[in-house]
């Protein structure tokens, strides 16, 4: 089945993995198996090893060699919960944009009914935003910046670094949601310097590990508090939760087998190289828009323009709704995407197809021009539906 | 001979404790925190006590957060079986 299968989800989740990650976790599995900082035999202390290993190579890849404050999550979802749950409470402020998944706004929207007060920042149709309006909308309140590094529906990158450099100037945590951006594009934050920024993270996208891993790289002046409590192998002579890091933020036993396919994925990505990645992820969009711009019936959104945007992209036909597309190209192409809404009704009202949504192409490293190409003969084909 | 030990609050400071004792050439062996020591981390390392100023100097350098370090008499016992 899966010979001729054409994989455009990778926003979702990426596949294929490196073979590494497989042999990773059964290595894990096999050889090593213990329980990660709880028992003191050889078996533990391995899995311990391991766990301490994954967090130098994710230190390496995010230039953060504090691997104190690097916390693992069983997802990015998990980490943007933490963040906004520690550093917001009723009365306070945050800034935002209006293209911002829901993993951001569900918990914001919870916290606005409890009387947190939201400024949302205009983002544009191509998914730009002015960054002044993020400073002009700092007040005494403001308690937190959040923002997605590239929009998940349009892909647009955001200007980041000089978000970091205005929060930190006022010295207000900055979270960014690196979901779309870390394994893709450099996320150019040095937190040894913007102590007040946050970078948080998924394995299981473009940084081509395995689902049920995630974290966040903490700057040095922001302070987080768990939102699970519990066993953490330290200071278990108390009933009360250890207060310094990674343990703090990590109750409960880590997802070790994951981990060990995070550390094979993310030494991947090491081993070839952001750049290459990114020129690879780069060419295939520039193709598939200049084939897919040149097609009557099909309206592409956002800004079009690969040098500013990650390697997903947003469209619609005009002959047929997005959920019919997304089941002819499964059923009769095999290109395997995403229809709808992509958990962010906010972006797709921002660019007009709420609540319809667009059908969504997501490449990886592993996609080829030829699977591009095969794309845009779909495309055409569809595109001739009445 | 190793005839002491180094306690620590979490497990990911051993682990970091462990690589630089190592990329030093100290002897050291991780072992099961002793209980009638510290009740934190399940892990501790043994050591050879009279290097303990340095090995202090180096934590401090190398920022590596730890509880406690002891003379430990049973450290000796562990020695003659590794």
């Amino acid at each position: 089945m899966k010979e001729n299968i054409v994989y455009f989800d990778n926003s979702a989740t990426s596949w294929p993995k490196p073979k590494e990650v497989l042999e990773s976790i059964k290595y894990f599995i096999d050889e090593i198996g213990g329980s990660p900082g709880r028992s003191g035999h050889r078996m533990s202390i391995e899995a311990s090893r391991l766990v301490e290993e994954t967090r130098e190579v994710i230190g390496e890849f995010f230039n953060y060699d504090d691997t104190s404050r690097i916390v693992f999550t069983k997802n990015i979802t998990e980490a943007l919960n933490v963040c906004i749950f520690s550093l917001l409470k009723p009365g306070d402020h945050v800034i935002t944009s209006s293209i911002e998944h829901n993993s951001v706004m569900r918990p914001l929207r919870f916290l606005e009914k409890k009387g947190l007060d939201i400024s949302t920042i205009y983002c544009s149709p191509k998914g730009d935003i002015n960054v002044s309006d993020i400073e002009k909308n700092i007040n005494n309140n403001t308690k937190l910046v959040i923002l997605t590094h590239a929009s998940n529906v349009l892909g647009t990158i955001l200007p980041i670094e000089k978000v970091a450099e205005i929060t930190y100037k006022y010295k207000i945590p900055f979270v960014i949601d690196c979901a779309q951006t870390a394994g893709s594009i450099p996320v150019n934050i040095n937190l040894k310097k913007y102590k007040n920024c946050i970078i948080t993270f998924t394995g299981h996208k473009s940084m081509l590990g395995p689902t049920g891993t995630g974290g966040m790289c903490i700057g040095e002046d922001v302070e987080l508090m768990p939102i699970i409590f519990g066993g953490t192998g330290s200071k278990s002579d108390k009933d009360i939760q250890p207060d310094f890091l990674p343990d703090y933020l990590e109750s409960g036993t880590l997802n070790v087998m994951g981990l060990a396919g995070l550390k094979a994925a993310v030494s991947y990505l090491l081993k070839i190289g952001l750049n290459n990645i990114r020129n690879h992820e780069k060419l295939l969009l520039s193709k598939f828009i200049e084939g897919a711009s040149e097609i009557k019936n099909v309206i592409i959104y956002g800004s079009k323009d690969p040098e500013t945007q990650v390697g997903l992209i947003s469209f619609n036909f005009k002959n047929i709704n997005s959920s019919t597309a997304g089941l002819i190209l499964d059923k009769k192409y095999s290109i395997m995407c995403r229809i709808g809404l992509h958990c962010n009704p906010n972006a797709h009202k921002v660019i007009g197809t709420f609540p319809e949504g667009t059908i969504r192409f997501s490449f990886s490293y592993f996609n080829s021009l030829e699977e591009i190409n095969y794309s845009i003969n779909a495309l055409n084909e569809m595109s001739k539906i009445k | 001979m190793m005839s002491g030990v180094i306690t620590f609050y979490s497990s990911q400071q051993v682990m970091k404790a462990e690589k630089i004792l190592k990329k030093y050439n100290y002897e050291e062996l991780l072992i099961p925190g002793p209980r009638e020591i510290s009740p934190n981390c399940g892990v501790a390392i043994c050591f050879d006590y009279n290097k303990a100023e340095e090995i202090k100097e180096l934590f401090k350098k190398e920022k590596i957060l730890y509880e406690n370090i002891y003379y430990y008499p049973e450290a000796k016992k562990i020695s003659k079986w590794f």
